[in-house]
């Protein structure tokens, strides 16, 4: 009963929020990228890279907390949902280019980068090239790295099991945010961009699920910069926020309790403060 | 008519709760589970039962290449074939295939195959495939690239073997400053090329194209092979030639015994172990390895598959497999040979725990009782 007035609760949310981002289409160097955005044209740019969720396809009440701040632009990487250009990326380093590309076209100088899990890597893999093209670097939940002894995950093998998926990306895999993100019965289009998701990712990691130039790259990095991990993530352990923040001076580790792979969605309020008073300060 | 001995050497001592106590027969079975003893009798008695297969008077023997499974104990199909050579005079040894995409260079399959063709004395039928699903997960090789590297890994084989050598080979996948085998392969200008499939339209329609012939692996429902033929035949029409039969393989498990009833008793638990135990996790299915649209296709299309079988009748029906007596046997398969118009048959004659004298023994009613009448 708890459960289904949380999950009633969030979706009043969603659709309250919908409203606040402008999926546009924008052409990046011959991909059509899709740009959902919100928030005071003037304010300072905040740039979300999302998780092989596909998060950018609805624009969340997470992005409406952001949007209160920063002008957010939160892009949909090639071979998600409707961005095309996937036949033009053979590895993370293309997504890297991909976006230095894209703040090109949209005249960003410098902004205010991060993302989970994928695009937390991504956004990495950014600041390592073009370390003054980020203002403030956050990384949630990224693989990257290879932090030996520490296993990642295995979505691809469970990609079917909507159980073991629960717990691999959840703190509370019972809770109401796990059965709303990994829908017990997805519908047609759901399915298709899940595959399409799991394709992108499978493209960046199956070989090998880092980079192994990264760690000796990340030294590079110039901005401050925030690694935030749920405590509990089994998909990539916090473990490997320590790693990167072994490798970038100054980085700060904060961890987030009670909270698995995904905390935009299980734990809202306190990644949304963490990232926004970081950007801020 | 042509009939092959097809043979996946399947590892028959699983426990008897392995369905109850493992998820899959694929990629992450504990090896625990192989016993290398056991298993060397086993090369020896498979190996033994491909070469009398020769002496029964088949037309030729297939074997397949799978990884780190209890389903196919060949992970290269090419040393079976290799041993079959100096076991064999007359027979075809068809391979059916080698998995380009995981061969790095797949330069190595146009020297092994080439290998083989020489050793033989040109008896070697190369099949070339994608590989399953699960082969990806157990080498690790990128999926979602797996058909361009299919595409171009093949079309560089088939130059190494008709273009003397050397020559620079550059494609999206694959760059070689010299493509020189040595051996070459010593049919002309190159064995006859086998692309096993499952009925996607674009393996059909590829086959079809570059006359090599299609072979429709085992463990489908009977509809399925008709329509994978009726398109193959179209796509031969499209392409401005009628379809020779010999360019049609159907496979399907054959198991003869003196009566229809001892038939059935004799084979069925071993063709159970097969689909509940073997056939567990051959679906696993890497993301971007198909299409999105034939991923789908696929989870639809999965009540035609032999694993989701359930009842002997489903089995009956579906003609997942042709059991019975010497006439029972002689009529169905002459009956769907004819109605399918396929040349080559692909007879399953050793199937999961099918115990080693029971196989044998329907090998010989097989060859001397039903496939002189049907040829």
């Amino acid at each position: 009963m708890f459960n289904f007035l949380q999950k009633l609760k969030y979706g009043a949310r969603v659709l309250l929020s919908k409203g606040g981002g402008q999926p546009e289409t924008i052409d990046v160097a011959g991909k059509s990228t899709v740009i959902s955005s919100g928030g005071d044209e003037k304010a300072e740019p905040f740039v979300y890279l999302h998780s092989a969720l596909g998060e950018s396809l609805m624009w969340f009440p997470f992005f409406a907390s952001f949007a209160k701040k920063f002008r957010v632009l939160v892009p949909t990487h090639p071979g998600f949902g409707k961005s095309g250009g996937f036949d033009q990326i053979a590895d993370i380093e293309d997504m890297a280019f991909h976006y230095i590309e894209m703040f090109d076209a949209l005249g960003l100088e410098q902004v205010n980068l991060g993302g989970v899990s994928l695009g937390g890597w991504i956004a990495a893999e950014i600041a390592v090239r073009w370390p003054e093209r980020v203002k403030k670097l956050w990384i949630a939940d990224a693989p990257g790295l290879w932090v030996e002894g520490t296993p990642l995950g295995d979505l691809f093998r469970y990609q079917q099991n909507r159980d073991k998926l629960r717990e691999m990306l959840f703190f509370d895999p019972k809770g109401a945010m796990a059965s709303l993100i990994i829908k017990d019965q997805p519908d047609d289009l759901m399915m298709l961009y899940a595959y399409q998701a799991m394709t992108v990712l499978a493209r960046m990691v199956w070989t090998r699920p880092y980079d192994p130039k990264l760690a000796a790259r990340l030294k590079r990095i110039a901005c401050p910069t925030l690694l935030l991990w749920g405590d509990s993530d089994k998909l990539v352990p916090p473990p490997y926020g320590e790693e990167y923040k072994k490798h970038i001076a100054g980085a700060e580790m904060r961890l987030v309790k009670d909270c698995g792979h995904l905390p935009m969605f299980e734990k809202e309020a306190e990644f949304v403060e963490a990232v926004t008073k970081f950007c801020l300060s | 008519m042509k009939y092959f001995f097809f043979h996946l050497m399947s590892w028959p001592h699983l426990p008897a709760d392995f369905d109850a106590k493992y998820d899959s027969a694929w990629v992450w079975t504990p090896n625990a589970l192989y016993d290398p003893v056991k298993g060397h009798e086993l090369y020896q008695e498979y190996i033994n039962s491909l070469a009398y297969a020769e002496e029964l008077g088949f037309d030729g023997v297939c074997v397949n290449e799978h990884h780190q499974n209890a389903y196919g104990l060949m992970p290269s199909p090419n040393l079976i074939a290799g041993a079959l050579t100096q076991r064999t005079k007359k027979i075809k040894i068809a391979v059916i295939g080698n998995a380009l995409p995981l061969y790095n260079p797949p330069l190595r399959v146009a020297e092994e195959f080439a290998m083989l063709d020489v050793m033989s004395n040109g008896r070697l039928m190369a099949g070339m495939v994608v590989g399953g699903g699960p082969e990806y997960f157990s080498y690790q090789v990128e999926p979602t690239t797996a058909r361009e590297k299919f595409r171009e890994a093949l079309d560089l084989i088939v130059k190494a073997w008709t273009t003397p050598g050397p020559f620079t080979w550059h494609s999206k996948h694959y760059y070689f400053q010299y493509v020189n085998p040595w051996p070459t392969p010593l049919q002309k200008p190159h064995p006859p090329i086998w692309i096993p499939g499952v009925g996607s339209q674009e393996t059909i329609d590829f086959v079809a194209q570059r006359r090599y012939a299609y072979m429709g692996i085992p463990y489908f429902h009977i509809d399925v092979f008709r329509k994978v033929f009726a398109q193959f035949r179209e796509a031969c029409d499209k392409a401005g030639y009628k379809a020779a039969p010999e360019q049609m393989g159907w496979g399907v498990p054959i198991y003869v015994a003196e009566t229809d009833k001892q038939a059935r008793e004799e084979f069925e638990p071993g063709f159970w172990y097969f689909i509940k135990n073997l056939l567990k996790g051959i679906g696993l299915t890497p993301p971007g390895y198909t299409s999105a649209k034939s991923a789908a296709a696929i989870l639809k299309n999965q009540k035609y598959f032999l694993y989701k079988q359930e009842t002997w009748a489903d089995i009956e029906n579906g003609v997942f497999a042709i059991v019975g007596s010497p006439e029972t046997v002689r009529q169905k398969l002459a009956h769907y040979q004819k109605e399918l118009g396929a040349g080559v048959v692909l007879t399953g004659c050793q199937v999961g725990a099918l115990r080693h004298d029971l196989a044998r023994k329907s090998m010989e009613l097989l060859a001397r009782e039903v496939l002189p009448k049907v040829r």
